[in-house]
């Protein structure tokens, strides 16, 4: 795990992967976040974040 | 514009974000090397992308879409024009000089192929480009905040300052630069969606260009008289002051960006950082240009359904610093919104870390060990690079302050460079290219290219700025005005360095070689692929670049 977290990648895959589940949860829990874009962007932001945590520094 | 809990949560993880980096990074900083210059250890594909992000500050991001909105697609030209040939000339002809010579910064060059004066004279005028820019990133954060979520501007200024300290104070630059790549990815993604969504509401591509006049959607077309395009400014200008001064002044001399290609792990790929980051920058004006473009036209549009417009100031003109959070404020709902502020204050963190990092640099190897204390430990320069970063904040708070004066932070900005850069860039490619050069040439060349922009500021106005000395020729944009300016500035370093040059003792060929072009071995790469060579690339990113100025003509 030590030696992930000083892979750039996978950082950045974190984060991504957190920021997509704020807009996934409050998609399907919050009215006020229940917007088209908010899904979108936030499984593309999963995505993302996955295939960077995959990647090998 | 109100925030909801979902889009401080966004916020909240990216500052827990940038400051764990620099924690991860800080058990990796043991010597001066690794904190000012990470040691070269950096991959390839991280020094691309930092090279790029640290020139994607607030000033990039804000300024190009209020540019967007003010100019048309004439903006492009700063990408087009101005970017993706210095940075392939960079990578191609200039970067064996930088890394081959084993300096540490620009300055340390300066005084290899020249003399200390020279050093000097760079070292502290680029010490004080940096710091204004740190600052001018500052306070266009944290205008940002007071406008649109009406948060105290001196509060946004102090806490905003922090973070950035916080993680440049632990890791140093490879702190800096990794935190710059997650900015890029962090801006790129964030302002995607604003881009799909305005792009819809204005009615596609072919709708904006209904809506607009021709001048703001086309390039080059209008650019045969002054006087018929928005930036007010003939094509020999562009390409000259822009294309040629400016651009090759910033992307191959300013140490903020060289420092991220100086910091790779070998000279292969220090040479292919310019060049590889050439390929995001060529299509960075989707991000930052489209979006101004879209703007002007749904504000000037009768049929705009979505009721956008541009904000306006106090004395009824566009507020064009404001078009991208006007548009993030219109089109982004709760939790894509703290994503959009978090790219926007992601931009600004890294416009300023680049900044403050080059800064340290510069300070405690050119002017710290240079010329106060020579022999001193490495502990001893570490400290003082330390104590550098705290001080290079500090002083980019009280810089913030002067940016506040002017209504578009890109002119501004482009101002600051054309005094400083427009310059630099004779004095490198004399030295680099013709070893008759001198030290005292290239000072002399310095201070009359400096002086000459001075001047030159002086006896033209445009948009109320400039004109001190006697405002004798008008110009109608300030983006055109700091185009001459750096122009006449290049133009009287060129000559000066070369007079003074052909009167005065040039240095020995024994002394200069790896230093300039005729007495440096040339040396075409381990890399046995044509995809990994430098000049192939970079022709292919230049007949790229052509094709998309032929078609946006």
């Amino acid at each position: 795990m030590s030696e992930k977290l000083n892979q750039l990648s996978f950082i950045i895959g974190v984060f991504f992967i957190l920021v997509a589940l704020v807009l996934l949860i409050g998609y399907a829990t919050a009215t006020s976040l229940k917007h088209a874009i908010n899904l979108y962007t936030g499984l593309s932001m999963m995505v993302f974040g996955l295939v960077m945590v995959k990647l090998k520094a | 514009m109100n925030l909801h809990f979902a889009d401080y949560l966004v916020i909240f993880i990216y500052f827990v974000f940038v400051v764990a980096v620099g924690f991860i990074i800080k058990k990796k900083i043991t010597s001066s090397n690794d904190f000012l210059n990470s040691n070269k250890s950096i991959p390839l594909w991280i020094t691309s992308l930092a090279f790029i992000s640290a020139n994607l500050g607030a000033q990039e991001v804000l300024g190009m879409v209020a540019s967007g909105a003010k100019y048309g697609i004439m903006t492009v030209h700063f990408y087009w024009v101005g970017a993706i040939f210095a940075m392939v000339f960079l990578g191609v002809f200039m970067m064996p000089f930088y890394y081959g010579s084993k300096a540490r910064s620009v300055p340390e060059y300066l005084f290899l192929r020249f003399d200390e004066k020279t050093r000097a004279l760079n070292a502290l005028t680029f010490a004080a480009m940096t710091i204004f820019s740190s600052g001018i990133s500052l306070y266009a954060l944290a205008k940002l905040l007071e406008v649109i979520l009406q948060w105290n501007f001196d509060l946004c200024i102090w806490i905003a300052a922090g973070i950035v300290m916080a993680y440049t104070l632990l890791g140093g630059l490879t702190s800096a630069v990794y935190n710059e790549v997650l900015q890029f990815f962090l801006i790129v993604l964030g302002l995607s969606p604003l881009v799909i969504v305005a792009l819809q509401d204005a009615g596609g591509w072919e709708t904006i260009k209904t809506n607009l006049e021709p001048q703001m959607t086309h390039a080059w077309k209008y650019m045969g008289e002054a006087d018929a395009n928005p930036m007010g400014i003939h094509f020999m200008s562009l390409i000259f002051g822009l294309g040629f001064v400016m651009s090759f002044g910033y992307w191959c001399t300013d140490f903020l960006v060289v420092q991220r290609a100086m910091i790779a792990k070998n000279m292969s790929a220090a040479q292919r950082t310019p060049i590889i980051a050439a390929i995001p920058k060529m299509f960075m004006p989707l991000i930052v240009v489209l979006p101004g473009v879209i703007a002007i036209a749904l504000t000037k549009s009768a049929l705009d359904a979505g009721d956008y417009r541009i904000p306006t100031d106090a004395n009824g003109g566009y507020d064009y610093t404001m078009t991208l959070p006007s548009l993030i404020s219109h089109y982004y709902p709760s939790g894509l919104l703290g994503v959009g502020i978090t790219a926007l204050i992601a931009s600004f963190m890294s416009g300023m870390a680049g900044n403050v990092t080059a800064f340290n640099a510069v300070f405690t190897y050119d002017i710290y060990q240079a010329y106060f204390f020579k022999n001193k430990s490495d502990k001893h320069y570490l400290n003082v690079g330390k104590l550098v970063t705290l001080f290079g904040i500090l002083f980019s708070i009280g810089t913030a302050y002067i940016a506040a004066s002017f209504n578009n932070i890109n002119d501004f900005l482009q101002l600051v460079f054309s005094f400083v850069n427009g310059p630099l860039f004779a004095t490198f490619l004399l030295g680099m290219f013709w070893k008759r050069t001198t030290g005292h040439g290239a000072f002399w060349g310095l201070v009359a290219g400096t002086l000459a922009a001075a001047i030159t500021h002086g006896l033209t106005i445009a948009e109320g700025k400039g004109g001190w000395i006697s405002p004798i020729y008008p110009i109608s944009s300030g983006m055109g005005q700091a185009f001459i300016v750096a122009s006449f500035s290049w133009i009287a370093n060129f000559f000066t360095t070369i007079a003074v040059s052909l009167v005065t003792k040039p240095k020995t060929d024994e002394e200069l070689k790896g230093l300039v072009y005729s007495l440096t071995e040339k040396v075409y790469g381990t890399e046995k692929r044509w995809y990994l060579k430098p000049a192939p690339l970079g022709i292919i990113l230049l007949v790229i670049t052509i094709l998309l100025n032929i078609i946006f003509f």
